[in-house]
């Protein structure tokens, strides 16, 4: 299961907070032209250092499925950056 | 099978209950969650799902206050990762090698297979590092 909401939320010096809310499908579907022509990069880089493009793929993969549950914390005084994958 | 289960089936056997009384008897005994006798072997705990480290730090860096790391990382995302480092073909290693002994690291990247480094991450399950200096504590532990 690919990531479905990363949360980022950055607290400012001045204490107000900034929340993004991403969704990762939509964010995906818009940006997959680009997707696309990253993927044919990869399969090019993928032929050219004579990596399986099929085991390339299916690690990615591997690996996108399991970011969700990942969490990132950094406070520094009054700053602070938080970042969630569910 | 224990002294309850068969309770229970030589009442049915003997029509004292139904047979559906009966299954709703043993559901019942299979939900609930008997204590292990004393000198059984433990029950297998739950497998940790994340490895955590946590850092705490009272330095004042530039004078903003102390600080906090937390990071929370499923222990799947490293096996996907062992994984996908195993893609790395044998030429990329020698290099990595080479560099590495230049930076004085004397590792062979080259004989680390993936299931050695899948080995590892099973093991990772009972470490806990605990590190504490009187204005630091560093905590890396899986949970």
């Amino acid at each position: 299961m690919i990531p479905q909401l990363v949360t980022v939320r950055h607290r400012r010096t001045n204490g107000r907070w900034l929340r993004l809310y991403i969704p990762v499908l939509p964010v995906l579907l818009v940006l997959s032209p680009v997707l696309l022509l990253a993927m044919v990069v990869g399969l090019i880089a993928c032929l050219a250092t004579r990596v399986s493009p099929v085991g390339a793929l299916r690690g990615t993969g591997r690996l996108l499925g399991a970011l969700p549950g990942t969490r990132i914390e950094i406070e520094q005084g009054r700053m602070a950056v938080l970042v969630s994958v569910r | 099978m224990n002294e309850q289960r068969r309770q229970i089936l030589q009442m049915l056997a003997e029509g004292k209950i139904t047979a559906d009384e009966a299954e709703r008897l043993i559901d019942a005994l299979d939900r609930e969650l008997p204590e292990p006798a004393p000198g059984a072997a433990p029950r297998p705990k739950s497998r940790p799902k994340y490895l955590r480290v946590v850092v705490s730090s009272a330095d004042n860096f530039g004078g903003d206050g102390p600080g906090r790391v937390n990071v929370r990382v499923p222990l799947q995302l490293l096996r996907a990762g062992v994984r996908l480092a195993s893609l790395i073909p044998p030429q990329a290693l020698t290099q990595v090698n080479t560099e590495l002994n230049k930076s004085g690291v004397p590792i062979d990247l080259t004989q680390l297979k993936p299931q050695h480094i899948e080995e590892l991450i099973e093991q990772l399950d009972d470490i806990t590092v605990d590190v504490d200096q009187p204005d630091a504590k560093v905590q890396v532990f899986c949970e």
